[in-house]
């Protein structure tokens, strides 16, 4: 099947602004103070005005509508607004959509953001007593937790593929050292080899130090099209393509029902992303792989075609391997579904991260690879 | 089925495309769907079949056999109901019929193992057999090595 070129699209969308609340367990306010305030943020960056807003789209799991947050700031008008559901595998693909009605001429000025009290809020899956559809034969035996879902699939892929505890410990490690050149990150202290080898189990195989920080946060970003970035004071991150997938039978984490065991979403988005923009795991200066446990970068660098299936531990310990989640990610920055590689990622073609790759002209960020999910290329140049 | 959610544990909320599943499950029978056109094994419970789109898979009942695909073993924090059970073992098992689902390690008599899994060997590809433990008033499938 040949698709159109997207460079065929007359209007090319731009990531112009972007901020974050600083990451807390407590950040001491709603969601919708925080997400409304992270906004605003966004678009003083982009040097843009409430007034200019005319489209927004959201997580569906972001508690404040795009209705409710476009009262609260006064928006006169969405022309466009939408929603994607999915928990961590809605980022990329919520970006995606903030794109595709800019390229389609539906709006010129949309907003996302992800505003989440995950930390000072409460575990959500403690309340979730009452198992509706497929949660019925998962949860009744404690299959309820995101590390719970995960540890069966992550048993699979430690047998399929010969994963050390090492080879988990090695992400944990080096997001840990980006952590600490980064201020906002919330967990800074050193950890060794030894630290996360010694972290207590929480479903096993899967340990304290493979899972993701619980945060409060808030993140807005703003995007325009890349004839206006221009005019704007910012550097423009092009929208230079994305794409999306689920997979077959997908339940959401917890996808052991379809024939392959341990396939996931991701390896049906990447085709999708390099034809999509055009490009190839070689054009990518930096990537930002979601990141709520350690497997997900091994098998991200899998996944997308850097390297071959069952190769991504290797891959890491090789000089081949690109910077990765240079913020510290969810495991040591903040946890907020994704967004903050999002911006991490916009912040590596701006040149700002503190962990910056070198010339950087095509930085990827990817979504959950265990829901239906999705990935962004943003670069330095237009189309 | 009489569930009580009062016990803390995670209910199923039965539908009709569910029920006949559960009501299996009371009588001490697994329940499996299979499409009577092309003899497909689905799971989860679907009101029509997947692979040729025919509306109504059969229930039938199956013996439970399977081997273990994958397996963890669940520590705090856990749901105050499941605090006083760990560690416990769950299962991913593969069905003779192709189709996964999900259950505790339990023993003979269907009591879930407070266990690792360690001492009883667990590993995938080990064969295992039905049991069913019942939890809050709910029948649930499970499984013991065989």
């Amino acid at each position: 099947m040949t698709r159109p070129a997207r460079v065929a699209r007359h209007r090319q969308a731009a990531v112009v602004g972007i901020h974050a609340l600083p990451f807390s367990k407590n950040i001491g306010m709603t969601e919708r103070r925080a997400g409304g305030l992270a906004i605003l943020g966004a678009l003083a960056d982009a040097g843009l005005a409430v007034r200019d807003v005319d489209a927004m789209y959201r997580f569906v799991w972001e508690n404040t509508t795009e209705m409710e947050m476009a009262r609260i700031l006064g928006i006169e008008n969405l022309r466009a607004f939408g929603e994607v559901d999915y928990g961590g595998g809605a980022g990329a693909p919520t970006v995606a959509h903030a794109a595709l009605a800019i390229e389609n001429s539906l709006a010129d000025v949309v907003v996302t953001w992800r505003a989440r009290n995950r930390s000072s809020g409460g575990r959500p899956w403690v309340s979730q007593m009452h198992a509706v559809g497929q949660d019925q034969f998962e949860r009744p035996y404690h299959i309820v937790r995101p590390v719970d879902g995960m540890a069966l699939h992550t048993r699979f892929w430690i047998e399929k593929y010969g994963w050390t505890p090492e080879d988990l410990g090695r992400v944990a490690v080096t997001q840990r050292e980006h952590a600490r050149r980064n201020p906002a990150a919330l967990m800074r202290k050193p950890m060794t080899m030894d630290d996360y080898l010694s972290s207590r189990l929480i479903a096993d195989p899967l340990r304290l130090f493979d899972c993701c920080l619980e945060t409060d946060a808030a993140i807005g970003m703003v995007l325009t099209t890349a004839e206006r970035a221009r005019d704007l004071d910012v550097t423009p991150a092009y929208v230079t393509g994305f794409g999306m997938g689920s997979g077959p039978q997908m339940t959401a984490m917890t996808f052991y029902y379809g024939e392959a065991l341990g396939v996931t979403p991701s390896r049906y988005v990447a085709p999708e992303l390099w034809s999509n923009t055009g490009l190839g795991p070689k054009d990518i200066d930096v990537v930002q792989f979601y990141d709520a446990f350690t497997p997900q970068i091994p098998l991200g660098f899998e996944e997308y075609g850097f390297c071959a299936e069952g190769e991504g531990p290797a891959f890491l310990r090789s000089s081949a391997c690109p910077l990765y989640n240079t913020s510290g990610g969810g495991l040591s920055e903040a946890y907020v579904h994704g967004f903050n590689l999002l911006v991490e990622g916009v912040r590596q073609v701006r040149g700002t991260s503190t962990t910056q790759a070198a010339n950087v002209r095509h930085a990827l960020v990817t979504s959950g690879n265990v829901v239906p999910t999705g990935a962004i290329v943003f670069s330095k140049e237009p189309w | 089925m009489k569930a009580d959610p009062s016990l803390g544990f995670p209910i199923p909320v039965v539908d009709q495309d569910t029920q006949p599943f559960w009501d299996g499950c009371e009588r001490g029978e697994l329940r499996i769907q299979r499409c009577g056109a092309c003899a497909a094994w689905l799971w989860q419970p679907r009101p029509i079949c997947s692979s040729c789109q025919t509306p109504d898979p059969v229930w039938t009942r199956v013996t439970g056999d399977g081997v273990v695909a994958s397996w963890t073993v669940l520590r705090p924090p856990t749901l105050p109901a499941f605090a006083s059970m760990v560690p416990f073992v769950v299962l991913l098992v593969t069905l003779d019929e192709g189709v996964r689902l999900l259950g505790y390690l339990v023993d003979g008599a269907g009591q879930v193992c407070q266990t690792d899994g360690s001492a009883e060997g667990v590993r995938t590809g080990r064969r295992v057999r039905l049991r069913f433990h019942e939890q809050a008033g709910v029948p649930l499938p499970c499984w013991t090595l065989a």
